[in-house]
């Protein structure tokens, strides 16, 4: 990051005798050329939030214009951490993080494993397959995952089934692991799975391309140095590739935790805006966002909005804590 | 020649300024609104423009949710609300509460002319706590229950057994279950939305009574609650819930063999849900002698429209005119909020869909008898609250008078601020 | 590879194109989807294979959405537009950062890092009053111009800039006498191209499959982008599946297109970014 910064203070250039104005350019040039960002991060991000942190002590009934806003303290914070809702929409980001967030890299990293040590020509086509789910439309694919999850009519389950139902010499051999019966994917146990495989299907590709990228920067000696001591493909990923891909390990994992935790579009669009039944796949973004837009209490949902940035600021300074430790 | 063209000039300019002058008289309403609501204002829109030459209206319609958040939100910035807003039953304590929509029983509007032509439990509902009129009644929902009468007839139960009480109702299912393979209901939720419906004594709303007291720690919750879980016992409901995919499909289909709901039901069945099962169906009023109000769809003025006489008139002509609210009922089976269109001998007709049955003189007859509603802002909320905790009866086995109690709670909490 | 394939990694290669099915089969149902009609879809089994019902989907998803068309429009001008100001803004931005000494130049530069730790939903409800006020509600400036500059970018092409152009060319012209301004235009953006790829094909997905943002300030149907006017066809309650589809594909084919052409830049360029920041 330092790379420029660090540079040794330039030889100025010694500008022609007399000209004022290229040396005085060569002054104001970097703020002009730097002054967009400024000019909008302060109308549209700074002023919005700080609008938002004072709007987080008042109660305003909207409809009766900006004038209308009363002063009430700490009562939407305190309100807000004592709602039910606001504690299940916590509950459910927290287990849809780690639903979707664990297998992302507990299957990342093996995969980009195997795609850098075993892929040559396919490679590329290989991490674009998946790596495409990230780029495309939350919005167009959770619709079709919708349909997909369909109880009666959906693909998941008509796979899902067919394998439980799965018979050798009349026993059905994988109902142990596989459901027999049709799984009606919006009951509240099962929302959050649902929503959490759509997640990780989004991710685990974003994930194994970072992961990728950090393998190519191990050196191979330290491989050949492993397989003169005698170590095989599964010993050099245990304490070869794992150890070296701690850095990018929690790196990657802040990342997951810092998306996870303010997860909308997908949870918004497979429940419909809803949350689901008994609100089991509402998470603390979408309450947010009810709370303000269809219950028109902007103050309260302003004050969750903080609490829910404290959550995110305290949880990645943990991480900090427990995996980067060491690096820094 | 020079002269000649420039009078022609100037009278094209004339004529232009005058067209154009015209064209300033004439007014263009923005009306809001959401399927299949929408329909009724589409086929009445050329009548109205022919009544109302300098009035033009345009027609914007929403998904029934996205309608409404779209509406709190212009509501709440203030930005592209329209002239008219529809506001439906379930949001229409929230919408009637919040300042935003003018009051109508007030001049200029004085809507007190006319409202006594209006069915009278409907109005209480877009009442304000102060007692302002905030909306009009442009159509109600009275309760009804649709069957299949095919399916009934096959396993042996008649129309009696199922309306007689609702014990009879789930042994009904009970039977029809085990002679056809069906179920009787969607969800048994439905039984509980039906039952914290009706025959609710005057002054109080569903969930809150006028004075904002909590209502759902009482007899006639935990009544719900205990038939709700019955009928999940006895496995006659599909677990599914009313809109999804695999409910219009079983209804579709007739693997589920009944739906209570508002007597627009009858409309959606016809329309696009079962349009094949065309003299399969029946109504009937509810089980248990329940008269219940289930949805109803409401006009309103925005404060900050810019249109509003030219809004008020188109209000007036939906709402009051008796061509279009039967118009409304033959559409989409709207039905009407106006008493003289009830009286319509078009009610006496006999409806093709529902097996020549003449069931508007039967929805006519249950409306009557439909208590006043108190509607309140927090009826959402609490919708959501007794949702859950009904779901915690029905999967979790969870203790009736607790989850209510909890509920109570909850309720309380959320409508913290009156 | 050519010696014997060992049995385990045989297994590996297996899990590795099952998982490859899993991540492409929502993209396939999708297609076949938009080719049948509401009743073939919601049958047992669902259908595999291609039907023939994708004109009637179209023509339903434009019965829905009358506006369709005008979104798509809206959706692509408000895409091409905010990657175009990107460009120039965080190019110049970058620019500066990498080629001057300045007062204050590495305290603004972490500030800019800094906010990009600010998460988005934080600004959604104040945006969306602000936008109220000012009166851009409905308004495709609301979608423009607080996207017009992101961190980002201004990161990406600080790196490129350092890495890819000498400083003593910068010298040399201005030795010559150039004006700033020209040198950013003859000198460094001719070289950067590679950079302006990358950027522009980052901003404008993000751009395109924006959902958030005019979530809270597009309110009226016309003026929806597409991912929002694909969300409107849900809550109908006859929702509409074939043409639900036949929205979703066209919503996510130029996206594919663009992957299939640039993917390995768009790959580096989106890892690159997340990595070095």
């Amino acid at each position: 990051m330092n790379s420029i910064t660090s540079q040794s203070v330039p030889h100025k250039a010694p500008a022609k005798k007399g000209n004022f104005w290229l040396r005085k350019g060569n002054k104001i040039a970097p703020y002009f050329f730097i002054s967009p960002f400024f000019i909008i991060f302060g109308v549209f991000g700074l002023f919005p939030l700080l609008f938002s942190l004072y709007l987080s002590f008042h109660y305003w009934e909207p409809a009766a214009g900006l004038a209308a806003m009363e002063w009430v303290g700490l009562e939407n914070y305190i309100f807000a951490f004592q709602d039910d809702w606001f504690q299940k929409s916590i509950y459910n980001t927290g287990v849809i993080a780690l639903k979707s967030g664990i297998p992302q890299h507990a299957l990342a990293i093996p995969l980009a494993f195997f795609i850098h040590t075993s892929f040559t020509r396919w490679r590329n086509t290989v991490i674009g397959v998946y790596f495409i789910p990230y780029i495309t439309s939350t919005v167009a694919i959770s619709l079709v995952f919708t349909t997909l999850f369909s109880r009666d009519f959906g693909m998941v389950n008509q796979v899902l089934t067919s394998l439980g139902n799965f018979t050798i010499a009349d026993m059905k051999v994988l109902s142990w692991i596989f459901p027999v019966e049709n799984i009606d994917w919006t009951r509240p146990e099962y929302t959050k799975d649902m929503i959490s495989f759509v997640v990780f299907w989004r991710y685990v590709g974003w994930n194994t391309v970072l992961y990728l990228s950090a393998l190519q920067t191990i050196p191979r000696d330290l491989y050949e140095a492993a397989i003169i001591d005698g170590a095989n493909r599964y010993q050099q990923f245990r304490y070869v590739t794992l150890p070296m891909l701690k850095p990018m390990a929690f790196f990657a994992v802040t990342l997951t935790i810092i998306g996870n935790l303010q997860l909308f579009e997908e949870p918004f669009i497979i429940t419909g805006g809803t949350g689901g039944i008994d609100q089991a796949g509402k998470t603390a973004a979408m309450h947010m966002y009810i709370t303000a837009f269809v219950e028109s209490d902007f103050g309260t949902a302003s004050a969750i909005s903080w609490i829910l940035f404290m959550i995110i600021a305290g949880l990645t300074w943990l991480n900090h804590k427990v995996l980067g430790g060491s690096n820094h | 020649m020079i002269t000649f063209k420039k009078t022609a000039v100037s009278s094209l300019l004339c004529t232009a300024l005058l067209s154009n002058a015209a064209y300033a008289e004439q007014v263009e309403i923005t009306v809001s609104s959401f399927p299949n609501f929408n329909q009724v204002a589409e086929a009445a829109v050329p009548l109205f423009e022919a009544k109302y030459p300098n009035i033009k209206v345009k027609i914007i319609s929403m998904a029934y949710g996205d309608h409404h958040n779209a509406m709190t939100t212009a509501l709440a910035t203030g930005a592209s609300l329209p002239d008219v807003m529809s506001v439906e039953a379930s949001y229409i304590g929230r919408f009637a509460q919040s300042g935003g929509l003018e009051s109508l029983n007030k001049a200029p509007y004085n809507s007190g002319e006319f409202t006594d032509q209006i069915t009278p439990f409907t109005l209480p509902q877009a009442t304000s706590s102060n007692g302002e009129l905030r909306a009009i009644p442009a159509d109600i929902g009275p309760g009804a229950l649709f069957y299949r009468q095919d399916t009934l007839k096959e396993a042996g139960v008649t129309q009696a057994d199922l309306i007689k009480d609702w014990d009879s109702f789930i042994e009904a299912g009970v039977k029809i279950k085990a002679k056809t393979g069906n179920y009787l209901l969607a969800n048994a939720v439905d039984i509980k939305d039906i039952y914290i419906r009706a025959n609710l004594k005057n002054g109080e709303g569903i969930y809150f009574d006028k004075d904002h007291n909590i209502l759902v720690n009482s007899p006639r919750f935990k009544e719900a609650f205990r038939l709700a879980k019955a009928a999940r016992v006895a496995g006659i409901d599909a677990r599914v819930g009313a809109w999804s995919a695999e409910w219009t499909e079983g209804l579709k289909r007739g693997t589920i063999s009944s739906q209570m709901m508002g007597a627009w039901l009858g409309g959606h069945l016809e329309d696009w849900i079962a349009p094949d099962s065309t003299g399969l169906w029946r109504s009937s009023q509810l089980p248990n002698e329940a008269f219940a109000s289930w949805g109803g769809s409401f006009y309103a003025i925005p404060v900050k429209a810019k249109h509003k006489p030219e809004a008020w008139e188109f209000i007036k002509f939906m709402t009051t005119t008796k061509e279009i609210q039967l118009l409304g009922m033959k559409e989409v089976n709207a039905f009407p909020s106006l008493i003289s269109a009830q009286d319509d001998p078009f009610f006496n007709e006999e409806i093709a869909y529902l097996g020549g049955q003449k069931a508007r003189i039967e929805w006519k007859a249950s409306s009557a008898k439909i208590p006043t509603v108190v509607m309140d802002r927090y009826d959402e909320s609490a919708r959501q609250i007794i949702n859950d905790a009904l779901e915690q009866v029905l999967e979790k086995d969870a203790d009736i008078d607790t989850v209510l109690a909890e509920a109570e709670k909850q309720i309380k909490r959320k409508a913290r601020r009156r | 590879m050519k010696i014997s394939i060992k049995k385990d990694q045989l297994v590996a290669y297996v899990i590795v194109a099952l998982g490859g099915v899993i991540m492409l089969a929502p993209f396939y149902f999708m297609f076949v989807f938009s080719s049948h009609s509401n009743s073939g879809i919601l049958s047992i089994p669902p259908p595999i294979l291609f039907g023939d019902f994708l004109v009637e989907n179209f023509n339903t998803l434009i019965d829905f959405l009358p506006y369709f068309w005008h979104n798509i429009s809206l959706s692509l001008f408000v895409a091409v537009v905010v990657t175009i100001l990107n460009l120039l803004f965080c190019s110049l931005a970058g620019y500066a950062f990498a080629m001057f000494d300045f007062k204050g130049k590495n305290f603004l530069f972490v500030g800019i890092m800094a906010t990009m730790l600010l998460p988005p939903f934080l600004g959604m409800i104040p945006t969306a009053m602000i936008m109220s006020q000012i009166g851009w509600m409905n308004d495709p400036k609301a979608l423009i111009i607080p996207a017009a500059c992101g961190a980002m970018g201004i990161f990406m092409m600080r790196q490129f800039i350092a890495s890819a152009i000498p400083k003593e060319l910068v010298e040399a012209a201005r030795m010559d006498g150039c004006k700033e301004f020209k040198i950013y235009y003859r000198i460094i953006v001719p070289l950067i191209t590679p950079a302006f790829g990358t950027l522009g094909l980052i901003t404008f997905i993000g751009t395109w499959n924006n959902f958030m943002g005019p979530l809270v300030v597009m309110n009226d149907m016309k003026m929806f982008t597409v991912p929002l006017a694909l969300r409107a066809l849900q809550g109908t309650g006859q929702v509409p599946w074939g043409a639900v589809a036949v929205g979703a594909a066209i919503a996510v084919l130029p996206l594919i297109f663009l992957f299939m052409m640039a993917s390995r830049r768009l790959i580096d360029g989106l890892t690159a970014g997340a990595v070095k920041g």
